[in-house]
């Protein structure tokens, strides 16, 4: 053993252990210290971060990405908020919850969901909490309906409980009649009511749910089921239950690959290095996570389960050389340093790779996710540094004489365990067969490449909880009476108006003629001189004005000074001017103009046409049902009327209602934007992209009667762009990780053909595992879209080690068919324990109670487990074949 | 403060003979309401609207509103003033509301009438108006507001006299049929202009507040010139404008009708 090859690092670690093991102490200790102090003294250390949770889906997305920022725009525009949504069913009542008992209780929920209001801290003066003007409830609705003979009756829809069978039927008969409630409200069977609540903000869901809850309980056995879901309330749950994983799934992925270390190594105190690294790597990534200001996000609260079963990555190495290596020297100090010589350069490279295929994230536009691969790579990092100084120091502390009886006893050739026996079978019966082995290999890649080709990309945030979960529930129980909970919704805008001025002086012209004419013959005095005047004034307007407004205003200051000074006789005549430029400047409020809610309502017909759309609301609905009340409530007049001032003023008649600005949710006040909303009665990604595609076929196919954009937000449109972002980020960052990785595995090996080898188990693994996912029908969605670039980096690891250590042994013995059975020793060894321990390791994240964590543990644990399947049959297979052509240098070398 | 403060009952010489003495809480809210809504046997009013809502976008109405009263003495002894009233208000503006009317008769005995005129529709049509305490045309006033509340509705209670104020508390006799617990009034003592109105919610929360912004003397009569209703729940605020004020100007009662609603009467509304 010569010392002076060893690296400086190491030996200054064997040979100063106590200072190496404070260092690493003290230094996490100051790390958690920084991260954890602004927490539990709040107030004191501002110019540090707090630790924050966002369990905000938006958040997938950057701020000022247009689409969110559009979203937030859209949602002010319409003041549209978060809600909290119960549905309230009742399966033993035959009419469901149309009966004086329910109805009862779904009053006094209503009464008590308004009083969940607290001061605003923040807003002195103000209050947060339900927003009551906006609540939707039976009580607290507008109904309209005739009122006997002539009468139109505009009242509250159920402003007291009903008494009677009878009277909670008529409530049911009255919602299902006025579109905006039934679907939404009151369900489209007749069985079931829902509640909206917006809140002030979305964070104070937790505190209303918790209230609504202990109201309802006090209601247990009367047969009522009450289902509390929103957005906000699966957020809040969702970042609950995140911290549940980080509690439980973090440290069971511990016990896990403790028992495992145990069981391969049986000694106690060496384990516990390992063990400690984990700890150690974890903790001070997330401190340096919190420290940074990052928060605690569903794809951050991840990282100590990954950076566990990877930190001990290379102690495992380690050990699992110093296992078999001790025996022949029995000296802890001579052992350990020739371990870490030839175990060096590999760590090195594997730390380098894995580094490599998390950061790949960064090329992925979803910032959470870039936050995760940046981390980890910064936890991968301080695993080797610290592996690499803290396992020989702490090895250093192990008396000699407990080492007695600690590893390999025997030689490797007669080695009788049977992990032993079953590897060293193996690599003979591979290099016998090595063609059957690349054989079977393509066959799995073309079975892959065909399962690739039935990747579904899809996601659903809800889908996010188990099927028992009562947000679940809540869904199934909604989407199944309601016209579907997920909202989306499309905006309208007039196009740009590709119209000159001259050409719209000259439509004005005809229009001054003809109301001219009609006043005339209506008998205003003077409105033909008066009239004649205006259209002169508009003819030399137009040399001046900029555009149709200036020209107005022009021609509006020019009656106002008539007005002034007019006479009695011609007082009527200048006033219709007035109100004819008025009417001029109306012609802009797109969303009045008849022929435009017509075509609105066409799109909503056929949004009901589709599958996955339960119901849509806009502005035509409104006018639709008002009009249909004033003449008489027959059904036959359910239609927009037939001009702007009719739809104006049967708005104008609606907003004499309770609520007047429940109009706003649909159109804006200048009637120059307006929305439709649509009920989707499935999350899925694919759903809301179908709908999308229709719509926009919709558009070309049936051009509106003047230019129309259509534009989409909501949370549900929301997500189906990050999904597209995500797929797009994700190829990208396997090309570049995969580039990445094979450049450094040529450098590694100074040689291409081996760089290329090394990528190759790691490529069909990826490969068969996605044609896996295809096959069996998983979406690929956000986690297994996530998994493929990190998954690179850390599956090369089995093929560094194999290759190298085959490299090595190759030089010694000089022919494979000797060396494989030293590569199938010791090297093989390692690899099938390194396999099973981090493949193992992330197996906890089943116990997780979100799905998305599931699906990262599951398909991690087959990723590693089988990339070191493949490294260790392919592998061996290339090289048998591939002999000459690899060490054909190295032989005269 | 209200759309129809109009008149004066009072010559100014009876409103001081009152206010030397200690008024009880029914002199004091009396004699408000009939400032606030009786002033004068008739009157008539422009009026500008201006609604803005939470994010600073207004809407814009103009309006004549025209009133005749039932009773002819505007006394506040015995409650002489106080009777039936007809309204009629007309839209100007925007363009395509214009020439809408509503027509209201109130009653003290029993619900209102209200007709509603849709020139666009060539509709006349009578809305029932059991529940008056829903919006006016889209504003932040309510119909209520306009037309003024039955002083028996609420009972009243003297909380507190500032130096220029009375403190009236109001609380309603039925609180089913209304939005708010209670509200305050706090009532010009020289003018008895109710210049400020808080209502409180169910909570005990402050959620609406009408304000008198400016007030004249027109022919004698101390008239509200400015009026606005901020409601603290929607961020939304309705400011009125009067001009072109004018008491006593004789109106025909047969104005008052749904036959003149099809028919405007274009020089009185002028």
């Amino acid at each position: 053993m010569n010392e002076h090859r060893s690296n400086p690092l190491v030996r200054y670690s064997v040979d100063n252990p106590k200072i190496i093991t404070w260092m690493m102490s003290l230094s996490t200790l100051l790390l958690i210290l920084l991260a954890l102090m602004p927490t539990l003294w709040p107030g004191t250390f501002n110019i540090l971060n707090p630790l924050r949770v966002d369990t905000d889906p938006e958040n997938m997305l950057s701020i000022d990405e247009p689409v969110r920022v559009f979203h937030n725009e859209s949602k002010q525009t319409f003041t549209l908020r978060d809600m909290v949504v119960i549905g309230v069913v009742n399966p033993k009542h035959p009419e469901g919850v149309f009966n004086p008992a329910s109805l009862q209780h779904i009053h006094e929920l209503t009464e008590f969901a308004k009083t969940l209001t607290w001061p605003d801290p923040e807003h002195p003066g103000k209050q947060m909490g339900v927003v009551e003007v906006d609540i939707l409830a039976p009580s607290v609705v507008d109904n309209i309906e005739q009122g006997g003979m002539g009468v139109v009756n505009f009242s509250w829809l159920m402003p007291k409980p009903p008494t009677t069978q009878e009277r909670a039927l008529a409530v049911r008969e009255k919602a299902q009649r006025i579109p905006l409630l039934n679907g939404t409200v009151v369900s489209e069977d007749g069985l079931a009511i829902a509640l909206y609540l917006p809140l002030t903000d979305k964070d104070l869901s937790y505190q209303v749910r918790e209230a609504l809850l202990e109201k309802i309980a006090t209601w247990e056995g009367s047969g009522d089921e009450f289902h509390i879901t929103g957005l906000p309330v699966a957020e809040d749950t969702f970042g609950v239950e995140m911290f549940y994983q980080m509690a439980i799934s973090a440290p069971l992925a511990m016990l896990v690959i403790f028992l495992l270390l145990w069981w391969f190594f049986k000694k106690l105190s060496l384990v516990t290095a390992p063990m400690i690294l984990a700890m150690v790597c974890s903790l001070t990534t997330m401190a340096l996570l919190i420290i940074s200001g990052n928060t605690i996000h569903i794809m951050s609260s991840m990282i100590p389960i990954f950076i566990m079963p990877i930190a001990v990555l290379d102690a495992i190495h380690i050990l699992s050389d110093f296992f078999d290596e001790y025996q022949k020297r029995k000296d802890r100090r001579e052992t350990i340093l020739y371990v870490m010589q030839h175990l060096f350069t590999p760590m090195l490279f594997t730390t380098l790779t894995t580094m490599a295929g998390f950061a790949s994230l960064l090329m992925t536009p979803i910032p959470p996710v870039q936050t995760f691969g940046l981390f980890i790579s910064i936890g991968v990092f301080l695993a080797w540094f610290w592996t690499i100084i803290f396992i020989p120091a702490f090895i250093m502390f192990i008396p000699e004489e407990k080492l007695a009886n600690f590893g390999h006893q025997t030689d490797d050739a007669q080695d009788t365990g049977l992990m032993s026996r079953l590897l060293s079978a193996s690599g003979q019966s591979i290099y016998r067969h090595a063609r059957w082995v690349l054989i079977g290999t393509g066959i799995a890649m073309v079975v892959g490449l065909y399962g690739i080709s039935q990747i579904n990309i899809n996601d659903n945030p809800i889908k996010w909880f188990d099927t028992d979960h009562p947000i679940r529930v809540a869904d199934k129980v909604l989407n199944e009476h309601f016209g579907g909970t997920y909202l989306a919704y499309l905006e309208l805008a007039p196009g740009e108006s590709t119209n000159t001025l001259a050409a719209y002086a000259q439509g004005m012209q005809q229009r001054i003629k003809t109301q001219g004419n009609r006043l005339a013959e209506e008998g205003i005095p003077n409105s033909d001189p008066v009239f004649e005047q205006l259209a002169e004034q508009a003819v030399s307007a137009v040399s001046t004005a900029q555009n149709k407004t200036g020209l107005l205003a022009v021609l509006d200051d020019y009656i106002n000074k008539q007005l002034d000074s007019v006479t009695d006789e011609m007082f009527d005549a200048w006033d219709e001017a007035q109100l004819f430029v008025d009417s001029e400047r109306q012609r802009d409020e797109t969303f009045k103009q008849p022929e435009v809610l017509r075509y609105i309502s066409g799109l909503q017909t056929y949004l009901a046409s589709l599958d996955v759309v339960g119901k849509s609301s806009s502005v035509a609905d409104v006018v639709k049902t008002v009009y249909r009340e004033l003449l008489m409530g027959k059904d036959d007049a359910f239609r927009i009327p037939d001009s702007a001032n009719a739809v104006a003023q049967t708005l104008i008649t609606y907003q004499n209602s309770h609520r007047p600005q429940d109009l706003w949710h649909f159109v804006t006040p200048d009637y120059r934007k307006a929305t439709v909303l649509v009920q989707l009665t499935s999350g899925d990604n694919q759903d809301m992209a179908y709908v999308e595609a229709q719509v926009k076929r919709y558009f070309q196919d049936n051009p509106p009667p003047i230019a129309l954009s259509h534009r989409w937000f909501g949370l549900t449109y929301i997500n189906v762009i990050w999904q597209d972002k995500m797929v797009a980020g994700m190829a990208v960052a396997l090309a570049g990780s995969f580039v990445v990785v094979l450049v450094m595995m040529i450098v590694l090996f100074r040689s291409f053909l081996w760089g290329l080898l090394a990528m190759i188990p790691l490529t069909v693994t990826v490969w068969v595992i996605y044609g896996v996912i295809g096959l069996i029908g998983k979406d690929y969605d956000m986690p297994v879209a996530v998994l493929s670039a990190l998954s690179l980096g850390l599956a090369v690891d089995y093929a560094i080690h194999f290759l190298s250590r085959s490299r090595q042994l190759q030089r010694e013995h000089g022919h494979w068919r000797d060396t494989i059975a030293y590569v199938f020793a010791e090297p093989a060894r390692a690899i099938t324990r390194n396999a099973i321990v981090v493949g193992c390791g992330f197996l906890p994240l089943l116990a997780a109670p979100l799905v998305p964590y599931q699906t990262v543990g599951i398909f991690i644990a087959a990723i590693l487990l089988l990339a070191g399947i493949a490294s260790l049959l392919i592998l061996p297979a290339l090289i048998t074949l591939l002999e000459p052509y690899l060490f054909r240098k190295k032989v005269g070398g | 403060m209200h759309i129809l403060n109009l008149l004066i009952a009072l010559p100014l010489l009876a409103a001081s003979a009152v206010a030397t003495a200690l008024p009880t809480v029914n002199e004091i809210v009396n004699h408000s309401n009939m400032i606030t809504y009786y002033q004068g046997q008739d009157g008539r009013a422009q009026i500008k609207m201006t609604i803005t809502d939470s994010q600073g976008r207004k809407r814009q109405r103009r309006l004549t509103i025209l009133r005749i009263d039932d009773a002819k003495s505007d006394a506040v002894e015995g409650q002489a003033y106080l009777g039936g009233q007809k309204f009629y208000v007309y839209f100007h503006r925007p363009a395509d509301v214009s020439k809408m009317a509503f027509l209201v008769w109130k009653h003290l005995d029993q619900d209102d009438d209200r007709w509603l005129y849709l020139p666009a529709l060539d509709l006349v049509k009578r809305i029932a108006a059991s529940d008056k305490r829903t919006s006016f045309v889209g504003s932040d006033f309510f119909y209520e507001d306009v037309s003024g509340r039955r002083l028996d509705e609420d009972t009243h209670e003297l909380v507190e006299t500032t130096k220029s104020y009375y403190v009236i508390k109001n609380t309603p006799k039925d609180a089913a049929g209304v939005e708010f617990s209670y509200y305050k009034m706090f009532i010009h003592k020289k003018s008895f202009i109710p210049v400020q109105v808080e209502y409180y919610d169910k909570a005990g929360v402050k959620y609406r507040v009408a304000k008198a912004l400016g007030v004249k003397t027109i022919q004698g009569y101390p008239t509200v010139t400015r009026a606005a209703i901020e409601n603290l729940k929607t961020g939304s605020t309705t400011v009125m404008e009067y001009s072109r004020v004018e008491y006593d100007i004789g109106l025909d009662d047969a104005l008052f009708t749904e036959r003149y609603l099809r028919k405007a009467p274009r020089k009185q509304l002028r």
